[in-house]
């Protein structure tokens, strides 16, 4: 009698450990479920939208934005965050055209000098940020313009049309055949994020970037150097810009002043309705992955239907404020 | 005048989980200063925030002045007459002293704001309690006690029967407390009902006339101070005896280890020459701001140092920031808990392993969270740490678990001699016995503590020298034996 009674329990316990699982994941990944539900919603309105091509043009879009996010969620983790992101892949689009076409420099080189420049701009957000202690607000709205000047600078306000063929696999290639293969940028993308998730979840750096984000006294008093992680936390978040605008340049084969328009925000609202704290030292950057893709999903489908492009900026405004509300009743509770 | 006020009869409440308040029931005599004292927990800030209208009780009734009230809101328990001085102060920095004693209750001429007629009543105010600072003062620039005499200006103001002071004395000095409690007996004299919360039983017998004592939402019983001792009184709090206080031992005096000669910063540190040897407490005593902290800081490197030398066994060493303290083996368990020795939204393991990295690393260089659990589980076995598991954020962790945790920290890394400061502040009775108990531990163990505290009756029971601080200079050094209460008083004003 008592060994049944105890069998009985352990499997309600095996019941309940399932039930705690699914309601973990759904309270963390509640996402996915939007994900789904609007692919569900975008399949119904139209035949076009659930096509192997359609879904792997949603992934390919996603890609320059999905990379630009990884910088965003780091630096949100540690509880600041950059307006400057979507400008810096501006400028270094631009540079990287600049140089091919006009400085006739080799496009190896000057993806090399792309990257040195946007990692440039991110270090310079991070050194005044953590060392001359401005608020990252003025530090990041000075390097948007900066960047922005610039760019208008080098193109003089008109696109710079035409990538060489060596590296336009970066946006356009296919591993496995144009039909069935594969993007070169998603799987950079997917490359970028395994090696990211690493190391925010199993490196020093990571780690330490959590406890700035929770609580940065006292990630201080526990001996983490917050100012030198909280600016290499900015200057990966440059580079990163860099490789998005490589991916970008050659994926729309010109570089033009619209290249990374608002990808600060659209990074930011990817983090946020991922699931990833605007307070810092909450999340994991895989969520907002997937807040990136529901971003782009949801564009992709809107577009499909015919919706106007203003509408559409009305709606991505209210999915954000939507997603925070949903963010701060989950958080209440 | 001996007719009850305040008349609480089987107030209970309940939140998900917990019965914060079961059936407590007590008068408060009109006219009179009641303490309410209690564990952590015990349900004062909930009675409090019931009494404030800010949340409604399950059952029973509350009668204020023969009437029977109910408050939906805090503006209703407002208008009849009961205002909150809260630990931490609600006022708007940025605006005057005497807009902030009119917030909310502005005087009006039409409709224009009448700032002369509330000039001249905030005026009137500050001289009733003795404050000579310019009304038009942003509060910005008011000290922690000016502030809270503004506060008890407003709740005046407000026409106020009723005042609830919650921990009015945590953050004040010893010479303010003074005049806060003078303030307190002034408002007595002038009619008006307080209720007063504290965790410093001293101050209860200096200055209450009732006492109510609340433990795990009970109400355990309500005596007139004069009729009660310390011992008993903690007794009835923590709902068994205490044995000991201060369970103080002697451990064999060793060699000396840290040494500072003629430590000097500019403006805060003066001169500063003293010795710590191995297993001795040293104990730092002196008022708010006379430098202790800072000490602590400039001997970890966290504040530049102008002048003299630290010598760590015999030789010097001059740290460039807090972190080369930390490897050459120093610890500090900060001043403030919550914001300073844990990052509240993390984990036990994560706050345990935060110094540590280096030693959960895999072979592979990635951090193993294999080793992260084998090193938390094992130090929340060893410290007594009660959690629900090492996952847990240690935000719903006690004071005392959670000091615990901050202590672990250093343990973990293996540091040798480490700062204490404030380590009981803001923790219970009881908790506070198992802080002192660890302490022992660790000097038991061959580390070097040097303890901080405001707290004189700590410092006299735990120490084994006291070196007091004035105004950033070191005033005097007394044994355990010589130490006593005046001694030390007398040196630090």
């Amino acid at each position: 009698m008592r060994a049944e009674t105890s069998i009985e329990s352990s499997r309600l316990n095996g019941v309940n450990r399932v039930f705690e699982t699914i309601s973990k994941i759904t309270k963390n990944y509640a996402i996915i479920i939007g994900i789904f539900i609007l692919t569900v919603i975008f399949s119904l309105a139209s035949p076009y939208f659930f096509t192997y091509n359609n879904i792997r043009n949603i992934f390919q879009q996603t890609t320059t934005i999905a990379i630009v996010v990884i910088g965003q969620a780091m630096i949100v983790t540690s509880a600041e965050f950059d307006l400057s992101l979507g400008q810096n892949v501006c400028l270094t689009s631009c540079i990287l055209a600049w140089l091919i076409k006009f400085g006739g420099v080799n496009p190896w080189i000057a993806i090399l000098v792309t990257l040195v420049v946007g990692t440039a701009v991110g270090a310079f957000n991070g050194v005044f940020v953590s060392y001359v202690k401005i608020p990252a607000f003025i530090v990041t709205l000075g390097s948007q313009m900066i960047s922005r000047g610039f760019a208008k600078i080098i193109t003089q306000a008109s696109p710079i049309p035409g990538m060489p063929k060596e590296i336009q696999f970066f946006g356009r290639g296919f591993i496995g055949g144009s039909q069935y293969g594969v993007p070169v940028s998603v799987v950079i993308m997917i490359s970028f994020y395994v090696i990211f998730m690493l190391l925010m979840h199993y490196t020093k750096f990571g780690r330490s970037l959590y406890a700035i984000g929770g609580g940065a006294e006292a990630a201080y008093f526990a001996g983490i150097d917050v100012k030198k992680y909280k600016a290499i936390t900015f200057t990966i978040a440059g580079t990163l810009c860099a490789i998005s605008s490589v991916i970008l340049v050659t994926r729309l084969d010109s570089a033009a002043l619209t290249n990374g328009n608002l990808y600060e925000f659209d990074a930011m609202i990817s983090c946020i309705i991922g699931g990833i704290s605007l307070a810092g030292g909450r999340g994991k950057i895989i969520q907002a992955l997937f807040g990136a893709i529901f971003l782009t999903l949801f564009f992709n489908g809107m577009t499909m239907l015919n919706v106007d492009p203003f509408v559409q900026d009305v709606l991505k405004g209210c999915v954000l404020i939507g997603a925070v509300v949903i963010d701060v009743i989950r958080n209440k509770r | 005048m001996n007719n009850n006020l305040l008349i609480l009869d089987g107030i209970s409440k309940s939140f998900p989980g917990v019965k914060a308040l079961d059936r407590v029931s007590f008068e408060v005599k009109e006219g009179s200063i009641h303490a309410l004292v209690g564990e952590n927990g015990a349900g004062k800030s909930t009675l409090i925030k019931i009494l404030a209208g800010i949340y409604q009780p399950d059952e029973g009734t509350i009668t204020l002045a023969g009437e029977k009230v109910r408050f939906k809101t805090p503006y209703e328990s407002l208008c009849k007459g009961i205002s909150v001085v809260h630990q931490e102060l609600k006022l708007s920095e940025p605006l005057s002293i005497a807009e902030n004693i009119f917030l909310g209750n502005l005087i009006y001429k039409g409709i224009r704001v009448d700032w002369k007629s509330m000039r001249k009543k905030a005026r009137e105010l500050l001289d009733k309690f003795g404050m000579s600072i310019d009304v038009n003062e942003p509060v910005i620039n008011l000290s922690v006690a000016q502030k809270q005499m503004i506060e008890i200006c407003k709740a005046v103001n407000h026409n106020c029967r009723l005042l609830i002071m919650d921990e009015p004395s945590a953050t004040l000095t010893e010479k303010e407390q003074k005049i806060m409690f003078e303030t307190v007996r002034k408002l007595r004299a002038n009619g008006i009902t307080i209720i007063y919360i504290s965790h410093r039983l001293e101050e209860i017998f200096d200055l209450a006339d009732n006492v109510t004592v609340l433990r795990d939402g009970k109400c355990i019983g309500t005596v007139p101070v004069k009729d009660i001792d310390k011992r008993t009184l903690i007794s009835m709090m923590v709902g068994r005896e205490l044995v000991n206080e201060y369970p103080k031992e002697k451990f064999e005096v060793g060699e000396t280890v840290l040494e500072v000669r003629n430590l000097c910063r500019k403006g805060v540190l003066k001169n500063i020459s003293f010795k710590v040897r191995k297993g001795e407490l040293v104990g730092i005593a002196g008022l708010v701001g006379s430098g202790r902290t800072e000490l602590a800081r400039a001997i970890l490197g966290i504040d530049k140092i102008d002048s003299g030398e630290v010598l760590l066994y015999g030789k010097p060493i001059k740290f460039s920031n807090f972190r080369a303290a930390i490897s050459s083996g120093f610890g500090l368990v900060p001043e403030s808990r919550k914001t300073q020795g844990l990052v509240q939204i993390l984990s036990v393991r994560n706050n345990i392993c935060m110094a540590s990295m280096e030693k959960v690393l895999s072979p592979s260089g990635l951090v193993s969270k294999r080793k992260e659990k084998e090193y938390s589980n094992e130090y929340v076995k060893k410290l007594d740490i009660s959690t629900p598991s090492i996952e847990t954020e240690v935000q719903y962790l006690s004071g005392g678990n959670q000091q615990k945790v901050v202590v672990a920290k250093w343990l973990l890394k293996g540091s040798d001699i480490i700062f204490l400061d404030e380590p009981t502040r803001g923790i219970d009775v009881g908790a506070k016995r198992e802080i002192y108990l660890l302490i022992n531990d660790l000097i038991r163990q061959g580390k070097v503590v040097i303890m901080i505290s405001s707290e004189l009756p700590e410092i006299l029971g735990m120490s084994d020298r006291i070196l007091v601080m004035h105004e950033g200079e070191l005033k005097g050094e007394l044994t355990r034996e010589e130490a006593t209460q005046e001694k030390i008083l007398e040196l630090c004003v």
